[in-house]
């Protein structure tokens, strides 16, 4: 009873910031109701899922989230890996000059991150002048941003730039829990850098390697900041459009559509839904792996 | 024990039962509370402004408390929807009567006319535009129309090159050569931001080619058609443009700053942008320079609406249906709105470039303006108003629309196909 009285306080604040909004959302998208102009609603089940499947935006913006999962799972965790393993092996001098380094962007606003590549990109910006300079064409511009075939590469660099220093320092912390003694004798019995890599560390790791890629998951397909602020209004940002911006701009900005709160109640519900598909998808892969490896 | 624990309680309890009364009762004495929304932050003008003009404000009405929440840019316009969406309506608040600054106050029913508190002798009515399908007006404008299609012309720059203000479209052709000689862009324009294109350029180039100043309201309302000629011959301009080299195909990567950056520092000879950019072309010797123009006549245009600007109404201050039904805070809104575009203020804003022209009854302008002031006003005074696209087209078609005529200017989509797209989600 004294155990209840002293966390109810804490659950009942959790129960109303955390656990109503997320029953609030899932019935609101199984309505018609609009906050804003109050009054009747009606339930009208699945009418919202089947418009946003039959939405060609949902689909461009689900591609994109799934090219910035790819990007997460396939580039910021291998290059963080591999990078940290180069500090724990001692590979590179300056080690703490290096480590700062990959990891400073996780210092600054991801707003300002986004501004600032977005200089980059701008017309006759450093990397179109770069381009100008290799290419001799002084016209010559960085144009990638302005076609949905392409956006997301530039976007992919920015990601990987900024997030693969915080994998990079999870690896780290949990390499050096690793007992030297361990690589020790796998050197003593003649196992190679490469067999010492993928028989010892990778599978002592592969714990972290999947908290990683959940992270990874979850912050890619809630990503909303970089991508709003890397883009400009317009052609760019549509090119881009992941399913956080394509919910924020249709609860929040398309007043054509007098059920927009519902329809993007049921745009955030997708996004949780396939967060949850892509994390058990990819449990499923850890626990795969893990027993081909024991065996 | 358990007395002594129950008598604190009982004590405790007596105690905050106390202090609530006083509290009460200290409020039903205290100053009116007037919830506001303002819109600014603490490194713009706007936003400067209005704290001081409530710290002033309330030292000299302590029965009235302003409790404001200031915003700028697109957190405002997050922030509206959701203080209406979850009933925390504001009394007072930067609003608009537009597709996109009155939307979400219509949707809500938050929109309250304000006619019978506008005092005649303090505002003059000629100048404030109906609003409301029955000649309502929802807010009290910070100025007179906001023309969003200005012709930026530095002055010096185009006569060092042999030319005069151009009366043609031709005529800006003809620079073409000589300003790509001198490394030079005829027009900038901050194509990377969508709604540039619509608001800036395309509002006036519509009213142009059909000689109609309200043919986007009457396509929007079902009269025209975005795929009628004269609106896929205003997209095929867009193309033309670049094609005759006076905008370039890389304005689709030039955001706002760097539109303004670029007139500014002499890159270009004109510059595309609304009334309110005046007041950012930050170089003195350009400043100075600068006649604020409407396009040239453009090659098709109709006569009816030859020099004519797009202007939509200014945003500015209003009573909330919520704040409007109490007297009280009706009352002390209405003061303080008063306030805010007194005369001293006002003049102060026409200096800041903030406004195009003061809505106050018998207003004098000020002799010592400054000159691209003096044109703004002249322009505001003497060119055709039409209708701006984004006052009547919202959401999906305008966002399809802002986003096509990118496509167009970088050769990505013809007019016909964005024609087609904005129509067909228009009539959904």
């Amino acid at each position: 009873m004294i155990y209840l009285g002293m966390i109810a306080p804490a659950l009942c604040i959790y129960l109303f910031i955390v656990t109503y909004p997320v029953f609030y959302s899932i019935w609101l998208s199984f309505t018609d109701f609009n906050p804003n102009r109050g009054g009747n609603w009606n339930w009208i089940g699945l009418y919202q899922y089947k418009t946003m499947f039959q939405d060609p935006n949902f689909w461009h913006a689900l591609k994109n989230n799934l090219i910035v999962v790819a990007v997460s799972v396939f580039g910021q965790i291998p290059i963080g890996f591999a990078l940290a393993y180069i500090l724990y092996r001692k590979l590179v001098r300056g080690a703490n000059l290096f480590q700062t380094t990959v990891f400073l962007p996780h210092f600054l606003s991801t707003i300002v991150i986004g501004t600032m590549w977005k200089r980059l990109f701008q017309a006759d910006g450093p990397i179109s002048v770069l381009i100008q300079m290799i290419s001799g064409d002084p016209t010559a511009q960085f144009d990638l941003m302005l076609y949905s075939e392409t956006v997301m590469i530039p976007i992919g660099f920015a990601l990987i730039w900024i997030y693969t220093g915080l994998y990079m320092i999870i690896f780290l912390a949990n390499l050096q829990k690793i007992n030297d003694n361990l690589i020790e004798v796998a050197k003593i019995d003649g196992a190679s850098e490469t067999q010492i890599f993928f028989r010892i560390i990778v599978p002592m790791l592969s714990g972290t390697i999947l908290v990683s890629t959940v992270l990874a998951i979850a912050g890619s397909l809630r990503g909303f900041d970089l991508i709003f602020s890397i883009t400009t209004q317009g052609l760019q940002r549509n090119n881009a459009m992941v399913l956080p911006i394509f919910m924020y701009q249709t609860a929040f900005q398309n007043y054509t559509n007098e059920m927009r709160f519902a329809y993007g109640a049921a745009i955030s519900n997708a996004i949780v839904l396939i967060s949850v598909i892509l994390i058990l998808f990819s449990n499923f892969i850890s626990r795969k792996l893990q027993s081909g490896l024991e065996e | 024990m358990v007395v002594v624990l129950g008598l604190i309680v009982l004590l405790l309890s007596l105690g905050m039962v106390g202090c609530r009364k006083q509290e009460a009762e200290s409020a039903a004495e205290g100053p009116v509370v007037v919830k506001a929304m303002a819109y600014g932050d603490n490194s713009n003008q706007e936003g400067v402004n209005w704290v001081r003009i409530v710290e002033t404000f309330e030292k000299e009405n302590p029965d009235i408390d302003i409790d404001y929440e200031m915003l700028y840019d697109e957190a405002y316009h997050q922030k509206v929807v959701a203080r209406l969406a979850s009933g925390d309506v504001p009394d007072m608040a930067y609003m608009g009567a537009d597709a996109r600054w009155g939307a979400p106050w219509k949707e809500a029913g938050q929109q309250f006319d304000h006619t019978d508190l506008i005092d005649p002798d303090y505002y003059d009515f000629d100048l404030i535009p109906p609003m409301g399908p029955n000649g309502e007006i929802y807010e009290i404008p910070l100025g007179t129309s906001n023309i969003t299609t200005v012709l930026y012309m530095n002055k010096n720059l185009v006569e060092s090159l042999g030319f005069t203000e151009p009366q043609t479209y031709e005529d800006m052709v003809a620079m073409v050569p000589a300003a790509q000689a001198a490394g030079l862009e005829v027009v900038t324009i901050d194509g990377a931001d969508g709604w540039a294109w619509g608001s800036c350029l395309m509002s006036a180039v519509i009213a142009r080619m059909s000689g109609d100043p309200h043919w986007v309201s009457k396509a929007v309302e079902g009269e025209n058609k975005f795929t009628d000629p004269e609106f896929v011959k205003s997209l095929d301009f867009i193309r033309q443009m670049v094609d005759d080299g006076v905008i370039s195909e890389k304005s689709v990567l030039v955001d706002y700053g760097a539109n303004i950056s670029k007139f500014s520092n002499e890159k270009a000879l004109f510059m595309v942008q609304g009334q309110w950019a005046a007041g950012g072309i930050e170089n003195p010797d350009v400043s100075k320079n600068t006649l604020m123009l409407a396009w040239p006549e453009l090659p098709g245009e109709k006569s009816a609406t030859r020099g004519s600007v797009a202007a939509a109404i200014q945003v500015g201050y209003g009573l909330t249906k919520n704040g409007a039904s109490d007297p009280a805070v009706r009352d002390a809104a209405m003061k303080f709105i008063n306030y805010f575009y007194s005369e001293p203020e006002t003049t102060q804003r026409l200096r800041d470039g903030a406004i195009v022209a003061p809505i106050l009854k018998d207003y004098n302008v000020p002799d010592d303006l400054p000159e691209i002031v003096k044109q703004k006003v002249y322009l505001a005074q003497n060119a055709m108003n039409t209708d701006v696209i984004d006052a009547f087209l919202s959401g999906d078609p305008n966002d399809a629309l802002n986003a096509g005529m990118q496509k167009i200017a970088s050769g990505s989509a013809t007019a016909e196909e964005i024609a087609e797209e904005v129509e067909s989600l228009l009539r959904k």
